[in-house]
């Protein structure tokens, strides 16, 4: 069987280069795999781990320090061979608009054919064909600039496919996408494995992604951490080692046999169904201990509408084009103080501009939004002397926030807001370490470059810098996006703990399992309208409203659902509860109910 | 914020020179360029005024695009009227009061200086930019300045250059545009304040823009070697720029008028 054969390679960035007095640590070390020929392969590890140094290293970007890769018989330190095997393995990396070459689509997909010296009407023909494989063929004159994130990943596939490759190497390659574009992406580049053999391997950081593979390799600080089926690596592997986790379904699954007593293997994962029916057999067992101190189900929330208001949008019409179309449209929404608010919508249905709205960098076509941020005192969006108040009540973190950092220290950035607000310097530096604390920064790391830092820390540096500012409401746009699941769990314990200090907050996001289990209420907005405002159980425990209102359930909700059907199919008498969003946590109140159902049957 | 820039707007139509090969249009230019600046007499300046009519006949561009074009300039042109009126000495004086004088040498030299401008700016934009995409312009200019390769100048690389910075124009002004909210939302005035302030709130987006072009420009460069590229040799073009006896007729025709332009001109001086 050919392979793509990774032999104890040892790479170093910069390792080349003159520095020689601080050797940097390696990126790979001692690393060893193979890859068949046509299999589909996901590589999951941390942020740094190695990933994508991999993945250049087999398309000969990079070339290793020690050790061999060999690319179906080709050795790649052969220089002889070294355009055959660029050519046969093509990536397509994170960001869309950095892997666009040509101005216009087709030209963007002609353009790794044209450096491989294909003549015409060859070279038409693998463009078009290529274009049609991925369904953007009506594309194809159309400015690459112009089009959406989805449609900027597909043309980066079409332009890896035109130059007809063997491997395809996908490096978070749907990291930027909203769940719908991420289903087509995937489909899209599955279905030419399938037509073509073409050798798949994607790097990625979402589990369900590596769900759908034959085989995971996990890296762990250079190295190989554990390979094998996802069965096998979800079974038997300590993920959390590797700052990573199991998809929600498996750890909802596991928990239910944890209390039950029982374990699960390596064969209940090999399918969904497979595992409910595993499920059902455990707690359905006459022998299943009825533990006496079950863990009570956490409390559900106070209703938040007897809050305080703290915002309230009316009627907001927002355009771009002078009122012919509009980004959102007759939008009206209450904002309770010390909630967390999930916004969810998929890709360009007007989020973004909702939030702008909300600290006055946009203004309104027509409509108005009132911020209380004391009892008594309203700001108005369209009074021109609120605005700059404003502004200091809604603190706005867009995506990717580390983009905007400037200053030279982490401790300046912070300060930026604060000298425009024109505090004395005692008051700004304690205001900053009080923000970077936070953030969770360490005090030594105020004094570092910004630029120095980790992607994590940067991102946290750019959120203290709004936080100084003692914003009544935050508003956070995608804030985990990028990070591996560690990282994002932490990013998401950050946010809870700024709600506890009392802080209201507002998540702009597309992964609905992360919006249902942090969020108290969940606002769904499609083409710029508000859908419904509710409570992720109100909202997710209807199975036919959110299918009228086109979201997707979370995973947790859609695995659970279908576990409750079946276990009602054997205990018709059960009563479930409302439904929760943390895997554990809807492990337990399945597990309670189960319990409680058998109970009352010995009574 | 940034969206009304239009750098070099194409206008989408399909007319007889927007199918024009762009090298032919770029000689075109070069040649209305030249005669722009010899016309002097009345006669031929309204003659050139008519055929540059025909070229905006040809190229099917609606008349509020091309007033929307000229408007720009429109100011300069008249400052640079009043100032040839007010600072041209020689010839009859038509007009004296206090310290103006204005003579009809001064008058015909303004206006023929005004006129340029208008007229310069009118061919810049319908022979190349509102007709021509911007990788065809490159194209061309690759194709022109082929001969230079011959004394080692890289000119596949200055037009490979020239195509990847005109396609990342819209991407950069989207970035600026995000990063001047995120910083309006810290604070940040960009549009009040004296002068020398403003500039130096521009820097709070300059840094953050550099960077993040730096990086882009870092991953691009992967991605370019991850798709074969490796310079100008060897390579194919899925849209090679092809003569047709269109092209020549067009080319021809505007050639000729600008010779009778210059004839005539000459004549009449």
């Amino acid at each position: 069987m050919e392979t793509i054969s990774v032999q104890d390679v040892t790479f170093t960035y910069g390792s080349e280069g003159a520095d020689v007095s601080a050797p940097a640590e390696p990126a790979l070390e001692n690393l060893s795999l193979e890859i068949e020929r046509g299999s589909y392969t996901a590589i999951l590890g941390a942020n740094g781990s190695g990933k994508s140094t991999l993945a250049k290293l087999i398309d000969i970007i990079e070339v290793p320090d020690s050790g061999r890769i060999v690319v179906f018989g080709k050795d790649t330190a052969d220089d002889s061979l070294f355009w055959q095997i660029r050519e046969k393995s093509a990536c397509v990396f994170q960001n869309p608009d950095n892997q666009i070459v040509g101005t216009i689509v087709e030209e963007d997909v002609a353009f790794g054919p044209e450096n491989l010296g294909i003549k015409l009407p060859e070279l038409r023909e693998r463009v078009d064909q290529a274009m049609k494989d991925v369904g953007i063929y009506e594309l194809r004159l159309r400015e690459a600039s112009g089009l959406s994130g989805g449609q900027k990943q597909k043309l980066a596939i079409a332009g890896a496919l035109a130059m007809r490759p063997e491997v395809l190497i996908l490096d978070e390659a749907t990291a930027m996408l909203d769940p719908r574009s991420r289903d087509e992406f995937l489909a899209v580049a599955e279905d030419m494995r399938r037509k073509k053999g073409l050798t798949l391997i994607t790097i990625t950081h979402d589990m369900s992604e590596a769900m759908r593979c034959g085989r995971i390799i996990i890296l762990s600080k250079g190295k190989k951490a554990a390979e094998g089926t996802p069965p096998k690596i979800f079974a038997d592997v300590e993920l959390e080692k590797y700052g990573l986790r199991r998809p929600v379904a498996i750890r909802f699954a596991y928990e239910l046999a944890r209390l039950a007593g029982r374990t699960l293997t390596e064969e209940d994962l090999t399918g969904e169904a497979r595992l409910r029916e595993r499920l059902v057999k455990i707690l359905s067992d006459p022998s299943l201990k009825e533990d006496p101190d079950l863990p009570e189900t956490g409390p559900d929330n106070g209703t938040i509408s007897e809050r305080r208001k703290i915002m309230s949008v009316k009627d907001l019409f927002s355009s771009y084009d002078g009122g012919r179309t509009f980004a959102i449209k007759n939008v009206n929404l209450d904002v309770y103080e010390g909630e967390i608010l999930g916004i969810v919508g998929e890709s360009g249905c007007g989020k973004t501009t909702l939030i702008s709205h909300l600290n006055s960098i946009l203004k309104p076509s027509s409509g108005e939004i009132e911020i209380y941020p004391e009892d008594g005192v309203t700001l108005r969006c369209t009074q021109k002397k609120d605005v700059q108040r404003i502004r200091q009540t809604v603190g706005l973190v867009f995506q990717y926030p580390e983009y905007q950092l400037f200053e030279e220290t982490v401790y300046k950035d912070i300060c930026y807001g604060l000298r425009k607000m024109k505090l004395s310097a005692d008051e700004q530096k304690g205001r900053a370490v009080k923000a970077a604390k936070a953030v969770g920064l360490e005090k030594d790391v105020l004094r570092r470059n910004p630029f120095e830092l980790s992607g994590g820390q940067k991102r946290r540096a750019a959120i203290a810098g709004v936080l100084a500012m003692r914003p009544k409401i935050l508003v956070l746009d995608e804030p985990a996006s990028g990070l591996d699941p560690a990282g994002r769990e932490e990013m998401f314990a950050l946010i809870n703990s700024l709600r506890e200090a009392g802080t209201t907050i507002i998540i702009v996001s597309h992964n609905m399992d992360e919006a249902a289990a942090y969020c108290d209420r969940i606002c769904c907005i499609r083409d710029g309208e508000i859908k419904v405002t509710e409570t992720p159980e109100a909202l997710f425990g209807d199975k036919e409203k959110t299918a009228v209102i086109g979201i997707d359930q979370p995973k947790i909700t859609k695995f659970s659902d279908l576990l409750k059907a079946d276990i009602r199919k054997t205990m018709p008498q059960v009563e479930f509860e409302s439904p929760k969003f943390d895997p554990e946590e809807e492990a337990r109140r399945v597990y309670r109910a189960v319990l409680k159902a058998r109970l009352k049957d010995v009574k | 914020m940034l969206s009304d820039i239009s750098l070099g707007r194409y206008y989408k139509a399909d007319s007889i020179l927007h199918r024009t090969d762009p090298r032919i249009k770029t000689l075109l230019y070069v040649v209305y360029l030249v005669v722009i600046f010899i016309v002097k007499t009345p006669a031929a300046i309204g003659a050139l005024a008519g055929v540059i009519l025909i070229q905006i006949f040809m190229a099917k561009v609606r008349p509020s695009v091309i007033w929307q074009t000229v408007r720009p300039v429109i100011p300069l042109s008249l400052f640079i009227l009043i100032l040839n009126l007010l600072t041209i000495k020689q010839g009859n004086v038509l007009l004296q009061w206090k310290f103006i004088t204005v003579t009809d040498y001064g008058v015909s030299r303004a206006v023929l200086m005004a006129v340029r401008l208008v007229f310069l700016i009118l061919s810049t934009s319908i022979m190349l930019t509102l007709t021509t995409t911007p990788l065809k312009i490159s194209d061309a200019l690759e194709s022109l300045f082929a001969p230079l390769r011959i004394i080692k100048v890289p000119v596949h690389e200055m037009a490979m250059m020239m195509s990847i910075a005109l396609r990342f124009i819209p991407t950069l002004i989207e970035e600026t545009d995000k990063i001047m909210k995120a910083q309006v939302s810290r604070g940040a005035d960009y549009d009040t304040g004296s002068f020398l302030n403003r500039v130096k709130g521009y820097i709070t987006v300059l840094i953050p823009l550099f960077v993040s072009s730096f990086r882009r420009a870092e991953e691009l460069a992967v991605a370019m070697d991850a798709r074969c590229y490796r310079g100008g040799d060897g390579r194919t073009k899925l849209n090679p720029l092809k003569l047709t006896g269109n092209d020549l007729l067009v080319g021809w025709f505007l050639f000729a008028c600008a010779t009778g332009l210059v004839v005539m001109d000459l004549t009449l001086r």
